[in-house]
């Protein structure tokens, strides 16, 4: 042991506290929202067969376009299916789209950023253009195309947002990588004998995973957003599948014959889950990228 | 009476923790010091003793976290902290300027440097266009650049390290201020242009009857360019004094530790330790907070320590400053 | 290259005829090393000087194999770099390590300092776990750093600390030879002492050679055996270190030299002002260098560049390139300038 006492450690680790809970709460009140909004759908999501008082996909024949009452607590659609527990079935769908959608994009985009970022050279100048010719479309109509070929199944939206969705990482990832390409840090590793391969997982990696990191909220938000569209212009998931974007485009029909309630829940369910994400992502990025506090 | 007498300044830094704590820093401790006319006044210390603080503090340029809460700053008899803002905006860059580190990023990169030094006089006093580019030629032609007129016309990055200090030493002094503060104006340039840098600055101040402040950490640069130098430790002064008496006969053990870390009088494979870590601001111990450093350090250090006259004008904050007077370094 | 006898030994490291050129806008070219070069026997601190734009730095790099010199060679320990593939390059790392300026910024900030030590370890040694675990621990006792910091990140240990962490880095293959770049200048006064009282040590107790790189004249002199005075990418002098400071030879290492101030008001400094400032390195001038700003400058400075010759009457090693030492009107007399001593 030696006798020299330690300062108070800054990285010293330890269970949140409620105070630290208010702490960070504080320090980003954008992020905390975003944050209870998400948690909140995310129970919806898990526990939606305890709290919905129907089937979602169940037909009640004799119920159809029943507005909001006490046993169809916001109404029916038009097949006569209940809303508030497709609604919140609709959280579970929103959930299993985004989260292995954005996994992916991450998988793709991780690492060809830091391999492109560390090489540089014509390869990195030729799938950045690439990446800009590919931006020069809208991402709704690719999708579309995509989707419409692909068939419409989970699956396929998944891939496909998240394969639209990954140069977005690349590029997060391949800027903070060309900032610390030429870095004293990389410099010492290649000096201290680190192969290429080290250099790019044990010390760039680490390093520039954060910005991808506080990406993925507002990527997610996107990824729910898509697929909400995707659905409503009749490519993606179909009905009966308590979908967002599918009621929203069955509830479209009702509104002028004055049936608001179908649409209009699952727009609020959707606007709210949107804007929780990308508030939280807003919040994370200021969390875990100081510079951009200035 | 001193041109600038600065007493018991206390600045705290006050920030929250992730916890939602209040924690504060004492950064400066009743810091107290004055300099006159014709003098030019060393500030020596090492990272984050509070130096460039006490600067900042001085000039009411300090940003949150930073917090002045106690103090006075004696400037020709006025207490800068009671001037209302407007007055000591329009002070600032005229009666007192600031020459600071990094001259690259302290001008302004997308206006030409003529334009900066007339901006500049400008702001402060009624001159026509005409007279003010006459005085910044003029202005430039003292700091040593050459072809002033043709310079008048270049754009910041075109200018070398060395030149850029020089036209911010023009730009502090071209109100013909009667306080710089410099932090760390050479620190960063070569031997041969921070020489040159500094010739500058002292003549300017003799000539002009100038009071000039030096923030350094190189005892190179105070030795031959001040007249007196205040050792700062842990957001306080340990010692002061007139330059010689202080090098010749340092009485706290902290600048003697200082003066003998300088490469000039260190014996490599002593076995001596130097350094240490300072003490934690946001925690500092009572009484001597040099104690836990300190190779003379008894059971009476845990008692604050006050200044000790050791010769005329020459004090140290150290009970055993009278004995350490005659001992070699 | 002959010398005194430690430098008899056999070199550790032989650079011949280093140049690099870096491209510059429109097609230019930035002529930062020159036709540089020198040697380090076996053990010994080489120190190596020049002012900002002397290309100090690259040649750090280049003697590393960390840039590919433009023209040149560089041997270490009989081998030429430029020989090596990438695998070779990689292995006689551990022979040959670096120290860099800025401690914060040359530690990996999400690795715990100990990982970082025992990087080269995993790299080049066959120890396993346990065995670069004991190697760690000795190696921070060794740089006099507590072991209970090994699990911190660097976020947590002072500028002085993390440079320990460094040099504990460098020093754990035990290389024949250590480059630091500016290894003290970003540290504060007593935490400078500190590192050069270790690297002194380290020196006495394993031998290792070293090229210490720095701008500060007092640190060099302090550590080095041998000094090499670069300007503008060109060698202008080499020497013993005390010979150096003592007899400089070159007008501009007497200039350099004049301009340093120690710490110490009693000293009398009398200084050589210099006119000017170091010219382009992509129009560099013919001749020597150093023509334009040397007040000894004769129109012979300005066009052959002076070769790199013993200085007579000194001991062998004593190099200079000015044309002007054979003639013996290579000394700048008059001070242009009397420091006014407060």
């Amino acid at each position: 042991m030696t006798t020299i006492d330690l300062p108070a450690g800054r990285s010293e680790r330890r269970w949140p506290t409620l105070n630290r809970l208010v702490g960070v709460g504080r320090r980003s009140p954008t992020a905390t929202v975003g944050f209870v909004i998400v948690v909140a759908f995310a129970l919806m999501a898990i526990f939606a067969q305890y709290i919905t008082p129907h089937d979602p996909v169940e037909a009640y024949p004799r119920n159809i376009l029943n507005p909001p009452d006490a046993e169809f607590w916001l109404g029916t659609d038009g097949n006569g299916m209940d809303i508030f527990s497709r609604v919140i079935y609709g959280a579970r769908y929103a959930f299993a789209i985004a989260v292995p959608a954005v996994l992916l994009s991450i998988v793709i985009g991780v690492p060809i950023g830091l391999w492109t970022g560390y090489r540089g050279g014509l390869f990195d100048e030729g799938l950045m253009r690439f990446f800009d010719a590919l931006r020069v479309f809208p991402s709704i109509i690719l999708a579309l195309a995509v989707v419409a070929a692909a068939g419409p199944s989970v699956i396929n939206v998944v891939i496909v947002i998240g394969l639209l969705d990954s140069p977005i990482f690349v590029r997060v990832v391949r800027a903070e990588v060309l900032a610390l390409r030429s870095s004293t840090m990389v410099e010492a590793a290649r000096a201290a004998g680190n192969p290429t391969w080290r250099i790019l997982l044990v010390h760039l990696l680490p390093n520039a995973i954060q910005g991808a990191m506080a990406q993925t909220a507002v990527r997610a938000a996107w990824a729910v957003r898509i697929s909400a569209t995707l659905a409503f212009l009749g490519v993606g998931i179909q009905v009966p599948t308590p979908e967002w974007g599918v009621m929203i485009r069955q509830g479209a029909e009702y509104m002028v014959t004055g049936q608001w309630w179908v649409a209009l829940f699952p727009g609020i369910a959707l606007v709210v889950m949107v804007l929780g994400l990308n508030m939280l992502g807003d919040g994370l990025q200021d969390l875990l990228n100081p510079r951009r506090k200035g | 009476m001193a041109l600038l007498s600065v007493e018991d300044l206390e600045t705290h830094f006050v920030s929250r923790n992730l916890d939602n704590e209040v924690l504060v820093a004492h950064a400066l401790n009743g810091v107290s010091f004055a300099v006159d006319r014709g003098q030019v006044l060393g500030l020596v210390g090492e990272t984050g003793a509070g130096k460039s603080l006490t600067a900042q503090s001085v000039m009411g340029l300090l940003r949150p976290p930073a917090l002045r809460v106690g103090g006075k700053a004696l400037f020709d008899g006025t207490d800068l902290f009671e001037l209302p803002t407007d007055t000591m905006n329009a002070m600032r860059g005229r009666d007192i300027a600031l020459v600071v580190q990094n001259p690259r990023t302290s001008l302004d990169p997308l206006t030409r440097i003529g334009d900066q030094l007339v901006r500049i006089q400008r702001v402060h006093r009624e001159i026509s266009l005409a007279d003010a580019r006459k005085r910044a030629i003029a202005m430039l032609d003292a700091v040593g650049i050459p072809e002033p007129k043709r310079r008048m016309r270049a754009w910041p990055h075109e200018l070398s390290g060395g030149m850029a200090q020089r036209v911010l030493i023009a730009m502090a002094l071209i109100n013909d201020p009667k306080l710089l503060i410099a932090d760390e104006p050479t620190t960063g340039l070569d031997v041969t242009v921070q020489a040159q840098i500094l010739d500058l600055l002292r003549d300017l101040v003799i000539d002009r009857d100038m009071a000039a402040i030096i923030i350094t950490h190189d005892l190179g640069v105070v030795a031959h360019y001040c007249d007196r130098v205040v050792v700062m430790f842990a957001g306080g002064i340990v010692e002061a004094g007139p330059v010689g008496a202080v090098f010749g006969q340092p009485c706290h053990p902290y600048t003697r530790a200082l003066l003998a870390a300088t490469p000039e009088r260190l014996a490599l494979g002593s076995g001596r330790r130097f350094g240490g870590p300072p003490p934690d601001l946001y925690n500092l111990p009572k009484g001597c907070h040099y104690r836990d450093r300190c190779g003379h350090a008894t059971e009476l250090c845990e008692q604050t320590p006050s200044f000790v006259t050791v010769a005329s004008d020459h004090d140290a904050r150290c009970h055993y400053a009278a004995s350490l007077k005659d001992q070699p370094l | 290259m002959s010398g005194p006898a430690k430098n008899t030994a056999r070199p550790v490291l032989l650079a011949r005829n280093l140049d690099k050129h870096f491209p510059a806008p429109e097609h230019q070219k930035i002529h930062a090393v020159n036709d540089v070069s020198f040697a380090i026997a076996e053990g010994e601190v080489l120190g190596m000087v020049g002012e900002s734009g002397s290309g100090k730095s690259t040649v750090g790099r280049l003697v590393l194999g960390l840039l590919p010199p433009t023209a040149g060679t560089v041997e270490f320990d009989g081998k030429d770099l430029a020989a090596l593939d990438a695998r070779q390059m990689r292995a006689s790392r551990a022979d040959m390590q670096m120290v860099f300026q800025d401690p914060w910024s040359a530690l990996n900030p999400r690795m715990a300092v100990g990982r970082q030590i025992a990087e080269p370890l995993l790299l080049h040694t066959k120890l396993d776990r346990s065995g670069r675990k004991a190697k760690v621990a000795e190696l921070a006792d060794r740089v006099r750093l507590p072991t209970t910091y090994l699990n911190r990140l660097p976020a947590d240990l002072s500028g002085g600390q993390l440079q320990r962490v460094c040099i504990a880095k460098a020093i754990a293959t035990e290389p024949k030879l250590i480059v630091l770049d500016e290894p003290t200048s970003s540290l504060d006064l007593s935490v400078r002492a500190g590192i050069l009282d270790l690297l002194a040590d380290l020196r006495r107790d394993l031998g290792v050679a070293m090229l210490f790189i720095s701008h500060d004249l007092g640190t060099v002199k302090l550590i080095s055996d041998r000094i090499v005075v670069l300007y503008l990418g060109t060698v202008v002098e080499e020497g013993a270190a005390d010979t150096l400071f003592d007899t400089p030879a070159h007008p501009y290492t007497q200039a350099l030299l004049s301009a340093h101030l120690p710490p110490d008001p009693a000293v009398k400094v009398q200084r050589h002002l210099l006119e000017g400032e170091v010219p382009s390195p992509i129009h560099l001038p013919p001749g020597c260098r150093f023509a334009g700003r040397c007040p000894l400058a004769i129109d012979p400075c300005r066009s052959a560049l002076p070769p790199l010759d013993s200085v007579p009457g000194d001991v062998a090693d004593h190099r200079a390139a000015c044309i002007r030492i054979a003639e013996g009107a290579n000394r700048l007399v008059q001070p242009q300038h009397q420091m006014a001593n407060p």
